[in-house]
């Protein structure tokens, strides 16, 4: 690979990326075709790419990957195959030292343009006249999956088949059951994809409008009124937090809430609670509330590493911990419901009120659609990305276990550092080795590979990528990149300007308010533990899953997400600053640093050096 | 003085509207048009252009004008200039008829009976007359005088507003509009507020044109310094819908217009150093300003220019004062696009880049 080649545009050519020291042969767990290839390079150098922080924060791990052909073929298939976007097909990736940059396909060619506004008028058009009656089917589907991902074995290898396979001939031998089973996993996650972007390209797209309508006939407007006058009241997404909310208040209540103490592990408040009666009781409260709405996850969920608060629970203790503390202090917790309806209302009448009389109609038709869309924009997430996502890896997990038990690697979670193709090879030879008794070699061959697979992650992890990658647009037209990335001409151009760094940082405007405090970088999952009382909250995106533990920090800092990120809108409910989208927060801010969020101006200032 | 000043010159402003605008001007009848929708406005009285021409009849002053004038051909800065001392120095010797003053010296004691306090200070503001009053503001033709007191210096201030007639910029103004006859002015003289913080708002933003918010620029002292660009000021944007500060600027404010100290009009001073960097409105301020702007836009039916003074004495709402209104004529045109917005779904269209190109039939 060529490193002498000069940056291209306001960007670093891909091509000439270093790669950081001792990560050598870091492609040689990706696709062929998911890094820049010489072969491919007059077309790649001179297209812009940008870092997908907002669902790649953190280099990928093999297996992962399918987290991003999966989507990928999805999101194409609609937005370009059946919905026919007229100026917009689907997203390439490449995927550079573990990170992912993506770039949109253009259309150009002004008939092909037009071709496609046919399809697509007609079937984005049936979409919206039916919405609710297709939303219902949609959860439908999405119910009969998620029970199919449950009902789904992983057989293990027997030593002898049971009766049923000999005697019956009801039921197929393991080796088939065992590869069948895997090749349905990697379905059901197909299809799920399939099912995530049925409706959300069409639903941001209508919310888009609206923004784009308000902001044309009232430039001022802020973000966060916009997103008010549209977002739901009785949000699917809230209803975990609010389930907390109550425990929060029983514990209390029934005298238990002594064993919520700040610093403590979900264990440690777990054995204490069942030490009484109260606390035993309490405990098969929680029970109650585990199934649906301990299905969110502790993350965006494209990453195996994003357990569901099932498996990891130390995002709803902290959140408890914060919110008995509220409540002995005396805070309201509830979110106020009539008052966020109340004031949905005043806006939206306030705001139609100052419109002329051609605009009103338009107007109010669009935010009636983009009501009516809404709840599928933040529904889906908990469906598809918490609950389907978390009991899919943990699917997986169960493939890992039955590898491990038969030495091809040590530990099941090591299944995450083979790809898809190699699990499905070491699946074979297993049990081909199993069916013949012969002496297989992946024991041998897989150990070694998982070994260093996962010191590259840990190399990969210090490197800080650059946002960009290429050429700079003069504008950014593609309708998705603007509408779910947030990346913008502007967004682009800033990035490009502060390429030397400096000590502000730019983003858009996503909650009002001014704060000054001490910044606590959180770069995966694991980290949100740490986050104390006070905290400026810094990451490359927020995740609505997060939402609990917003009543303990003053203000949050992304490095990607635009005005309908759902984590915006909560922060504006938590009357939390945000700045969204810096495009380099968590690489220029250190945990331990004080910092200003100015939430109205959408500026992030660095106040010191930190430690 | 009991019963109520009379006289064919004057009207007290609440009497006025805007059908009164040929005779007293634009500003004059739009004072009155807001004290008739309760908007506080200082109270006071105005002069129609019946005693601008008497006092040019009485000391001949139209012909010396008349003579003046002639010879001047349009665009010639020198003559201009000339014609206009040769006017000025004529008309500030002549006295006012005595009607005029016997009726402008009634009224203020009237005015001073009502404020409770002798020779009360007042400003004195020409108020233009004709169809294009409002471009008439910028081409000089405005005069204002700031606490004045006393009838001999509020016949002065008159006078000088009347006099600003005929400044080079006004003549040259008319001159290009081919305008041949004899102009005309109005005047106000209304209770001076005695400011603490004044300044301008605009029922909009004038910059992007966003109907939902209310852009104030505020300063210490009397409004002089604010209108007059002497100061930056305080830089305010306010959601009229939910009356959050979108944008908040504090200003230098370094100077500011205050009484005079032997309390005959207004001086500028500095402002003192830790004094500049305070902002100059509190949070019921700016409340009581913006529902002033709501009112006035309601009253008019369109976006307004206001300006606005805040008293020492006294607490919002009450202390809070409008002194003129006029029409915001430059909103930039693209908040009023020429074409109405389709229908929803088309807009939805655009957004994928389908706008509706074909119709139904045709596909």
């Amino acid at each position: 690979m060529s490193t002498t080649d000069p940056a291209l545009g306001a960007f670093p050519s891909p091509y000439s990326v270093p790669t950081p020291a001792g990560c050598e042969g870091w492609e040689e767990g990706y696709p062929y075709y998911a890094v820049f290839d010489e072969r491919r390079r007059e077309t790649d150098e001179n297209r812009f790419w940008f870092w997908n922080s907002m669902h790649f924060p953190v280099p990928m791990p093999a297996f992962d990957v399918i987290c991003i052909d999966s989507p990928y073929q999805a999101v194409g298939s609609w937005q370009n195959r059946v919905f026919a976007v007229p100026p917009a097909m689907g997203i390439d990736y490449r995927i550079v030292n573990g990170y992912v940059y993506i770039s949109g396909n253009p259309v150009t060619d002004p008939e092909k343009i037009a071709e496609r506004a046919g399809f697509f008028q007609a079937r984005a058009g049936h979409y919206y006249e039916h919405w609710t009656e297709l939303y219902g089917k949609w959860r439908a589907k999405m119910d009969a999956l998620i029970a199919e991902l449950g009902e789904l074995q992983v057989p293990h290898l027997p030593e002898y088949e049971p009766d049923e396979v000999a005697l019956a001939d009801d039921r197929n031998t393991a080796f088939y059951e065992v590869l069948d089973a895997y090749g349905r996993c990697l379905r059901l996650l197909d299809l799920m994809w399939q099912h995530h972007f049925e409706f959300l390209l069409l639903g941001y797209g209508a919310y888009a409008t609206f923004v784009e309508l308000c902001k044309s006939h009232l430039p001022d407007i802020p973000d966060q009124h916009i997103a008010q006058m549209v977002a739901g009241i009785d949000v699917l997404l809230f209803k975990p937090d609010a389930e907390l909310r109550r425990l929060a208040r029983l514990a209390i209540e029934t005298g238990v809430d002594g064993a919520f103490a700040e610093g403590r592990t979900p264990q440690e408040i777990d054995t204490e609670l069942a030490r009484s009666e109260a606390g035993r009781s309490w405990l098969a409260e929680l029970e109650e509330v585990k199934d649906p709405w301990f299905n969110m996850a502790t993350g965006d969920g494209l990453y195996h590493y994003y357990r569901s608060w099932l498996d990891d629970p130390s995002i709803p203790y902290a959140a408890l911990i914060g919110h008995i503390g509220a409540l002995r202090a005396g805070q309201k917790i509830d979110r106020p419901t009539e008052e966020i309806v109340r004031e949905r209302e005043r806006l939206a009448e306030g705001y139609g009120a100052l419109l002329d009389e051609a605009t009103r109609g338009p107007w109010n038709d669009l935010l009636a659609l983009s009501r009516t869309v809404f709840p599928y924009v933040e529904e889906h997430k908990f469906f598809c990305d918490y609950w389907f996502l978390t009991r899919w890896w943990n699917k997986v997990r169960e493939f890992g276990a039955l590898l491990a038990v038969h030495g091809f690697i040590e530990d099941g979670e090591d299944i995450f550092q083979l790809s898809r193709h190699e699990v499905a090879v070491a699946l074979d030879e297993l049990v081909l080795t199993w069916a013949t008794g012969g002496r297989p070699l992946g024991p041998h061959h897989w150990p070694g590979i998982v070994a260093r697979r996962r010191e590259l992650l840990e190399r990969l992890a210090a490197w800080t990528p650059p946002p960009a990658l290429g050429i700079a647009p003069e504008a950014v037209t593609d309708p998705m990149t603007i509408m779910l990335w947030g990346v913008t001409t502007e967004r682009v151009q800033d990035w490009a300007r502060h390429r030397d760094g400096g000590n502000e940082l730019n983003g858009a405007a996503a909650s009002p308010g001014v704060v000054e405090g001490v910044a606590r970088v959180v770069r995966s999952v694991t980290e949100i533990a740490d986050v104390r009382d006070g905290e400026i909250l810094v990451c490359g995106s927020t995740s609505p899953a997060w939402a609990p533990i917003f009543s303990k920090i003053t203000a949050t800092v992304t490095d990607v997400g635009g005005v309908m990120s759902h984590a915006a809108i909560v922060c504006r409910e938590y009357g939390l600053p945000a700045v969204v989208g810096t495009g380099r927060a968590t690489s220029e801010i250190r945990t331990g640093q004080t910092i200003r969020v100015d939430g109205s101006g959408g500026v992030v200032t660095l106040l010191d050096s930190g430690r | 003085m009991s019963a109520a000043a009379g006289g064919p010159h004057g009207r007290a402003l609440h009497g006025l509207r805007r059908s009164d605008a040929p005779a007293f001007g634009g500003k004059s009848t739009g004072l009155g048009e807001l004290l008739s929708a309760q908007i506080p406005v200082p109270p006071g009285f105005a002069l129609s252009t019946t005693a601008f021409a008497a006092f040019m009849r009485a000391s001949d002053l139209d012909h010396v004008a008349d003579e003046a004038l002639a010879p001047v051909l349009t665009g010639d800065v020198e003559a201009t200039r000339e014609a206009s001392r040769e006017i000025a120095a004529a008309m500030s010797s002549a006295p006012l008829p005595g009607d005029v003053r016997d009726e402008l010296a009634a009224r203020y004691d009237e005015l001073a009976a009502s404020a409770g306090v002798q020779s009360p200070p007042v400003a004195v503001r020409s108020s233009a007359v004709g169809e294009d009053s409002e471009d008439a503001t910028f081409a000089g033709q405005q005069e204002t005088r700031l606490w004045v007191r006393g009838v001999e210096d509020v016949c002065a201030a008159v006078r000088d507003c009347w006099t600003s007639l005929f400044s080079p910029t006004a003549i040259s103004y008319r001159a290009r509009l081919g305008e041949r006859s004899r102009p005309a002015m109005g005047a106000i003289i209304q209770l001076m507020v005695d400011a603490a913080v004044s300044g301008v708002m605009f029922t909009c933003n004038p910059v992007s044109g966003d109907p939902s918010m209310v852009a104030i620029n505020a300063s210490w002292g009397l409004g002089l310094a604010v209108v007059g660009g002497e100061v930056t000021p305080d830089d305010y944007l306010v959601s009229k819908v939910t009356g959050e500060i979108v944008r908040e600027q504090l200003g230098g404010k370094h100077v500011q217009y205050v009484p005079s100290v032997d309390g005959h009009g207004a001086e500028l001073v500095e402002v003192p150093v830790p004094r500049r960097e305070l902002a100059c409105l509190d949070a019921e301020m700016l409340a009581a300003l913006i529902d002033l702007g709501r009112r006035v836009e309601r009253h008019f039916g369109s976006h307004q220019d206001i300006e606005w003074a805040i008293a020492r004495a006294g607490v919002p709402p009450e202390n809070v004062f409008v002194v003129q209104s006029r029409p915001v004529t430059t909103v930039p045109r693209r908040v009023k696009p020429t074409e109405p917005p389709p229908s929803a779904l088309a807009l939805v269209m655009g957004t994928f880049g389908a706008a509706q190109t074909r119709t139904e039939e045709e596909r």
